[in-house]
C-alpha cells in the first residue's frame, strides 16, 4: 500500500529539515506524556496532543496528510461517539486500519493526541484512515487541519449552554466548518433533522441524506428544546407529519413550502426487540438489506442510519456493513453493561435534555424494579451549568416512583439532583444523598439484590470516576486499553 | 380554594437556561401550599388580557427569538404598564430582564427601545459573565441568600432610585462593577440567576406566589412544608460556589 512519510514532505533545504526537528520534537514530548499520564492513572487526553501542537502546529494537519484513505469527521450534539465507533467496526470489516479518538478528546487538542498516540517515533503511521468524532465547536478548526474526505452529521439539540452559547451558534460553527471541507469531499446528514437540511449544500459536494419511516408512538415527552422547530428558510413552525423525539421527524413548512428532503438511505422497518436485538430493514439506492441490530433505542438507529450512510458514500459493501453492525456493542459509557456478582450494571451517560430523555425512555420499559443513581459534576467537561437537569422529563420517573428499589443522588451536584428528584414527584425519604461517586457506586451496588439492575446515569466526569471505581473493583478495563 | 393564574410567556422561545425548572417550582410549590395554580401559555400574536393575569413568566431567549418577543411584546406595553403599576407580578430572567428596561446597546452601539416598565438600560460587553452567583437580598428581613447561575454578556445599570434585587457576594450580578444583582420595582423581579432559580430558593418561590395572591386580593396561608432539602441544596451550593477548589475544576478542563 501506498505509504508517505516524512521523507515525502515536500519543501526541502533548511525549513525542512527545521519542521522535521519541531515535529519529533513535538511527537516526542506528546508521547512521553502519554506515557506519564497513563501511569498516573488517569489516561490524559488532552495534554499530549496540546503540548505537541503547541510544539508544532501543523503537526495535526501533517500527520493527517500521511493516511492515504484520508480523514472522515463525525459531529453532531448526541450519537457521535456510538456514530463513530459503528463506523469504525465497518471500515475495519472492509479491510481499514483506522485511527479513533475517544469521546473525551474531541477537540483539537484531544484529536492531535490521538494521532501522536499512533504515529512511530520516526513519524510513520500504519493507519489507513483517521475516523475521529469532534465537537461540534471544534469542527471548523479541525476540519481546516484534517482536510476530512467526510463529514458525518448526527443531529443538532440544546447543549451545555455555557460552553457552546445558543443552538444559532453552534448551527453556524457547522456551516462553518462544512465550508471549509474541501469541495471534492461528501458530507452525511439526517434527513429528519430540519435545522440540518437547512444548510445549503456545498456546490460540488455529494450530500447523503439518510432517515427514518418508521410508525412510532408519538412523543409525549416534554421537549423543551422546541426551538429548533422553526422552519429553517422562513422561521414559520413547521408542521410534523410524524415526530419521533425533539424535533425529529417528518416535517413540512405550511408557508414557504419546504419539506423534508426524501434520504438516500431509508429504515423502513424495525421489529419488536427481542433479547435486545431489533430486526432492521434498510432501503439503500437499488437494494435492500436486512440487518440484526444489538443496540437499544431510536437514537440508535439514527446513529447506525449515519454510519451506513458514511459507509455508503465510501462505496464498501452491503454484506460487509451488515456484518460489522450485527457484531456491535455499546460504546464507552453509552448503555454500556456490567455484570457483577449476578447484578447488572448499565452506565448511560447523560449530557444534555434530548439524551437523558432517551435514556429515561429505556429505564420506564423495564418490566422489573430497578435502582437508580444519577451522578452529576458540573466541571467544565460537564458543563458548569446544570440548569439543563430541568429540562430532562424526569417527570416521567416520578410517574412510576414505585418502581424503584433505590435512589441515588451523587456528583459535585447531588444536592441539585435530589431537590431534581422531589420535584419531579418522588418522596425526598426515597433519595439517597451521597456526593462521592465511589462510596454512592458502592453502596448502590450493594443494595442492588441479585438478579436485578443498577442504573446509573452519570455526567461525563461523574462518568470517568464511575468507570475507575468499577475498575478497581475488577470490572471492566481502563479505557485507554479498550 | 385560593387561585392564581399565571402566564407563561412564550415558552416555545423563552426557555434557554431551565426556565422550565422555575415553572415546575412554581406549579408544585403552589400544589403544596394549596393554591390551585392556572398556567396558560403565551404564544407570539395570541390575544392576552393581562387583567386575567396574576403572575407573568418570562424566561430567557436565544439572541434571534429575543427580537421576535420584544416587537410583540412592544405592542402590548402600555396595557403591560399599567398591570405593573396595580402591582401584577412579573418575574422575568436574563434576557427577558434587560427587555424590561428603557434600551439595550448593542456592541456596535446601535440603541434598540425595551418595553420600559423599569428604569434600567443594558449595554453589550465584551466578555460574557459566566459562573455561578450569590447574591444577599433584601426582599425579606432578616435577608435571605439567593443561589443561581450566571450568563450574560450584558451589563445592566439600574437607574436612580431603582432597587437591586440583591447585593454580589459571589459572582458578577448585573454589570461586574457595582455589586447589583436584578432589580425590583413593585411587584416586578428582574434576575440574571437561572440554575434553575427557583427550585434552590424556595423563599423566592413562595414571595412570588403570595404577591400573586395579594394582587388577587386572596392571603397567603403557607402549608407547612418541609424544606430542609432545598435549605441543605441551597447551603451546599453556598459552600460550592466559594470553594476555591471548585472553581479550578470548573474553569479547567
Amino acid at each position: 500500500m501506498h505509504k508517505k512519510s516524512m521523507q515525502g514532505h515536500k519543501t526541502g533545504g533548511f525549513l525542512s529539515r527545521l519542521f522535521k526537528i519541531k515535529l519529533l520534537a513535538g511527537l516526542w514530548t506528546g508521547k512521553l506524556l502519554l506515557i506519564i499520564t497513563r501511569l498516573s492513572g488517569r489516561g490524559g487526553t488532552t495534554l499530549p496532543g496540546r503540548i505537541a501542537q503547541k510544539i508544532e502546529p501543523k503537526l495535526t494537519s501533517y500527520l493527517a496528510s500521511l493516511l492515504p484513505s484520508g480523514t472522515l469527521l463525525i459531529t453532531g450534539t448526541n450519537g457521535k461517539t456510538t456514530t463513530s465507533a459503528l463506523l469504525s467496526s465497518i471500515l475495519k470489516e472492509a479491510g481499514y486500519r483506522c485511527i479513533n479518538n475517544q469521546s473525551g478528546s474531541n477537540l483539537s487538542w484531544g484529536i492531535a493526541s490521538s494521532l501522536v498516540a499512533e504515529t512511530s517515533l520516526s513519524g510513520h503511521l500504519r493507519e489507513d484512515m483517521a475516523v475521529m468524532e469532534v465537537d461540534e465547536g471544534a469542527l471548523p478548526g479541525v476540519t481546516g487541519s484534517m482536510k476530512p474526505r467526510g463529514i458525518t452529521i448526527t443531529n443538532i439539540f440544546r447543549d451545555q449552554l455555557d460552553r457552546y452559547g445558543e443552538v444559532d451558534h453552534v448551527l453556524q460553527k457547522i456551516k462553518t466548518g462544512l465550508d471549509l471541507q474541501p469541495q471534492d469531499g461528501f458530507e452525511v446528514i439526517n434527513a429528519d433533522d430540519p435545522s440540518l437540511t437547512g444548510i445549503q449544500a456545498g456546490q460540488h459536494k455529494k450530500r447523503w441524506l439518510y432517515g427514518l419511516e418508521l410508525d412510532l408512538p408519538e412523543d409525549t415527552f416534554e421537549n423543551t428544546g422546541r426551538d429548533m422547530k422553526a422552519c429553517p428558510h422562513c422561521k414559520e413552525e413547521l408542521q410534523y407529519e410524524k415526530l419521533f423525539y425533539a424535533h425529529l421527524g417528518h416535517y413540512g413548512c405550511h408557508s414557504c413550502g419546504y419539506k423534508r428532503p426524501k434520504p438516500d438511505i431509508r429504515l423502513m422497518k424495525a421489529s419488536e426487540s427481542v433479547n435486545g436485538v431489533t430486526a432492521l430493514q434498510i432501503e439503500l439506492p437499488g437494494e435492500t438489506a436486512e440487518i440484526k441490530f444489538p443496540l437499544p433505542g431510536t437514537y440508535n438507529f439514527y446513529n447506525l442510519l449515519a454510519a451506513v450512510a458514511t459507509a455508503k458514500a465510501l462505496d464498501i459493501p452491503t454484506t460487509l456493513i451488515t456484518s460489522a453492525l450485527e457484531k456491535s456493542v455499546p460504546s464507552f459509557g453509552r448503555m454500556e453493561f456490567f455484570e457483577a456478582g449476578g447484578k447488572t450494571i448499565i452506565i448511560a451517560l447523560i449530557k444534555n435534555p434530548v439524551g437523558a430523555n432517551e435514556v429515561i425512555r429505556t429505564i420506564l420499559n423495564q418490566s422489573d424494579k430497578v435502582n437508580l443513581l444519577v451522578a452529576i459534576n458540573d466541571k467544565i467537561a460537564d458543563g458548569t451549568d446544570v440548569s439543563w437537569l430541568w429540562d430532562v422529563d424526569f417527570e416521567q420517573l416520578g410517574l412510576v416512583k414505585d418502581s424503584f428499589s433505590g435512589l441515588y443522588a451523587s456528583g459535585l451536584r447531588a444536592w441539585d439532583m435530589a431537590v431534581r428528584f422531589k420535584y419531579a414527584g418522588f418522596d425526598p425519604g426515597q433519595v439517597s444523598i451521597e456526593e462521592n461517586t465511589e462510596k454512592a457506586v458502592r453502596s448502590a451496588l450493594e443494595v442492588t439484590p441479585p438478579g436485578s439492575k443498577l442504573f446509573i446515569l452519570p455526567s461525563y466526569t461523574a462518568m470517568l470516576e464511575i468507570r475507575r471505581t468499577l475498575n478497581k473493583m475488577g470490572l471492566g478495563k481502563p479505557y485507554w486499553e479498550e | 380554594m385560593a387561585g392564581i393564574k399565571i402566564y407563561h410567556l412564550y415558552p416555545d422561545h423563552l426557555n434557554l437556561y431551565g426556565d422550565r425548572g422555575n415553572m415546575i417550582a412554581l406549579c408544585r410549590r403552589a400544589e403544596w401550599h394549596n393554591i390551585s395554580i392556572e398556567v396558560v401559555p403565551v404564544r407570539p400574536g395570541d390575544k392576552m388580557a393581562f387583567s386575567q393575569c396574576d403572575l407573568l413568566f418570562m424566561g430567557g431567549g436565544q439572541d434571534s427569538d429575543q427580537q421576535m418577543v420584544a416587537e410583540d411584546l412592544k405592542k402590548r406595553s402600555s396595557e403591560l404598564s399599567s398591570a405593573v403599576e396595580d402591582g401584577m407580578v412579573i418575574f422575568a430572567v436574563c434576557g427577558s430582564y434587560q427587555l424590561l428596561g428603557s434600551h439595550y446597546i448593542t456592541g456596535s452601539g446601535e440603541k434598540i427601545g425595551g418595553l420600559e416598565l423599569i428604569n434600567l438600560y443594558t449595554e453589550a460587553g465584551t466578555k460574557r459573565l459566566i459562573g455561578n452567583a450569590v447574591i444577599n437580598c433584601s426582599l425579606w428581613y432578616p435577608t435571605k441568600t439567593l443561589v443561581g447561575f450566571e450568563n450574560h454578556a450584558g451589563k445592566t445599570y439600574l437607574g436612580p432610585g431603582l432597587k437591586p434585587l440583591g447585593q454580589v457576594m459571589i459572582g458578577h450580578g448585573n454589570n461586574g462593577t457595582d455589586k447589583t444583582e436584578g432589580a425590583v420595582y413593585k411587584n416586578v423581579i428582574g434576575t440574571y440567576l437561572h440554575g434553575s432559580l427557583l427550585p434552590k430558593n424556595p423563599w423566592l418561590t413562595d414571595f412570588l406566589l403570595e404577591k400573586a395572591l395579594a394582587y388577587r386580593g386572596q392571603d397567603f396561608i403557607p402549608a407547612n412544608l418541609d424544606d430542609s432539602l432545598e435549605e441543605q441544596a441551597h447551603n451546599a451550593f453556598i459552600k460550592l460556589a466559594g470553594s476555591k477548589k471548585h472553581k479550578r475544576m470548573s474553569t479547567r478542563a
